[in-house]
């Protein structure tokens, strides 16, 4: 059906053509559909393009490449491909133009109760989808114990330009923490009126930039904070942290409801401290039970994003202010953190895709 | 009445004229309402005691001639509307407006229910 390329080489036609039997597992849709081809040369044997993904933290992006390279190389007349990866988040559709222009994605992190490692959690997600290469913003909106400025070693508040906040660089991420705003051994006694207010600050007076994602970090619990970024921006969704008891579960599944009930989609659920791997033996014990967020998960119908151990290097790490994804890439658990971020991105890439329209007039 | 995410998920909103607003569902359905009953029927803490659940204000208190003046999104759930008598603390959520459809079809539905 296409026209052969002169002299016996490949047509355009013919590569795109090949190209649409790959499939985007997460879109269930063809690549070439997708427009995710891009800047395709022809020269004789040599084919080379651009596979423009929706996320550099794709979790398939090795097997969609290798996959495309083998079709296109089995097509007569190839002898060379060459694929470049690259990536282009996609901007969740009801996204405020004028507030947050620049952010394409907003992803709360939430827990039922606290304590749960949620803060670990969303430091972890973050600079993991910082260091594949998104552009990440961390909002620390855990306004009542603001610990992510020692997960991230930041003593002094913020910079100002005018009116608007600066955030401040640490392990590759835009980071914004309330607890930048007042002296660290200051407790916050504030009313609702207070922390919406702060919440608001923290948002729309920090000039965020370009962000592919903006990770905000929830205080526990179904409060004041939660209403007010459910109801002022439109998040993409929400990622809820457990840990394995059935207690913690339950509660967890309050915050869970509450997204629900404000049409945040939830992206799926984290089980943290799911086991402790005895550092003389080497075998895992689960301490706080076994499974409990994958069963909720299942029962549910969400995602479950997979098992956190209680780990001392994550500990350490947060603690001296270097979360362990960056400071030991390698490491067993920052494997783990990262397949995690690696399926919050791709779930935040399906909502996007997805995601109804409304129009307003 | 209405079942299922589509009959509650808006596709368009729309101001007819400055009194009357137009909403389409997911599911097909489209609905029409006057400013003067959503006003009437706001579901703020000042119109409807938040303890008893009593409505405090009614649309028989509003006159029709009242109109929208701005027309905004909460979040992902909801709607506010910023009325001409200066009213603009009510949230709105989609399942209220679809509730509140005036139309024959669901007013229908609306009486057979037990």
């Amino acid at each position: 059906m296409f026209n052969k390329g002169k002299n016996g080489t490949v047509s355009e036609g013919q590569v795109l053509d090949v190209l649409k039997k790959v499939q985007d597992p997460d879109l269930h849709k063809d690549i070439v559909s997708l427009g995710f081809i891009r800047n395709l040369k022809i020269d004789n044997g040599s084919v080379a393009f651009d596979l423009n993904l929706t996320t550099p933290a794709c979790p398939v992006k090795d097997q969609m490449r290798d996959e495309a390279i083998a079709l296109v190389k089995g097509l007569a007349g190839v002898s060379n491909v060459a694929v470049n990866m690259t990536a282009e988040v996609r901007q969740a559709p009801q996204m405020d133009k004028t507030a947050l222009k620049g952010v394409k994605n907003i992803v709360a992190v939430g827990s039922g109760k606290g304590g749960v490692g949620k803060s670990t959690i969303a430091v972890n997600i973050a600079a993991s989808l910082a260091a594949q290469g998104a552009a990440v913003g961390l909002l620390d909106g855990d306004i009542y114990g603001p610990t992510m400025p020692i997960m991230l070693g930041i003593e002094h508040p913020p910079k100002s330009v005018g009116s608007r906040m600066i955030p401040i660089d640490a392990a590759g991420l835009r980071f914004m923490s309330m607890g930048l705003l007042v002296k660290s051994d200051q407790p916050l006694i504030w009313r609702g009126p207070m922390a919406h207010r702060a919440l608001q600050q923290c948002l729309f007076d920090v000039d965020w930039g370009e962000l592919d994602y903006l990770i905000v970090d929830l205080p526990p619990g179904t409060g004041d904070v939660h209403l007010t970024l459910a109801q002022q921006v439109p998040l993409t969704g929400a990622v809820i942290v457990s840990t394995p008891q059935d207690v913690g579960l339950r509660i967890s599944l309050k915050t869970l409801r509450m997204f629900q009930q404000t049409r945040v989609p939830i992206l799926g659920i984290v089980e943290n401290m799911s086991y402790y791997i005895c550092p003389h033996c080497d075998s895992r014990d689960y301490i706080f039970g076994e499974g409990g967020g994958k069963r909720a998960a299942t029962e549910l119908g969400i995602p479950f994003f997979g098992e956190v151990p209680l780990d001392v290097a994550i500990r350490k790490q947060a603690d001296i202010g270097s979360p362990i994804v960056v400071a030991m890439p390698d490491a067993p658990s920052s494997k783990v953190l990262r397949e995690i971020a690696q399926k919050v991105a791709q779930q935040v890439s399906i909502r996007s895709f997805d995601a109804p329209i409304l129009e307003v007039e | 009445m209405s079942t299922g995410i589509q009959a509650t998920t808006p596709t368009k909103i729309k101001k007819l004229s400055p009194t009357e607003l137009q909403i389409l569902w997911a599911d097909g359905h489209e609905t029409r309402h006057i400013a003067q009953v959503l006003r009437g029927l706001c579901p703020c803490a000042s119109c409807r005691d938040e303890m008893t659940g009593v409505r405090v204000i009614l649309p028989i208190h509003i006159p029709d001639t009242l109109e929208f003046r701005k027309i905004g999104l909460v979040g992902q759930y909801a709607v506010h509307f910023d009325f001409s008598d200066n009213h603009g603390t009510g949230i709105y959520s989609f399942e209220y407006l679809r509730e509140l459809c005036p139309c024959e079809a669901c007013a229908r539905k609306e009486t057979k229910k037990p």
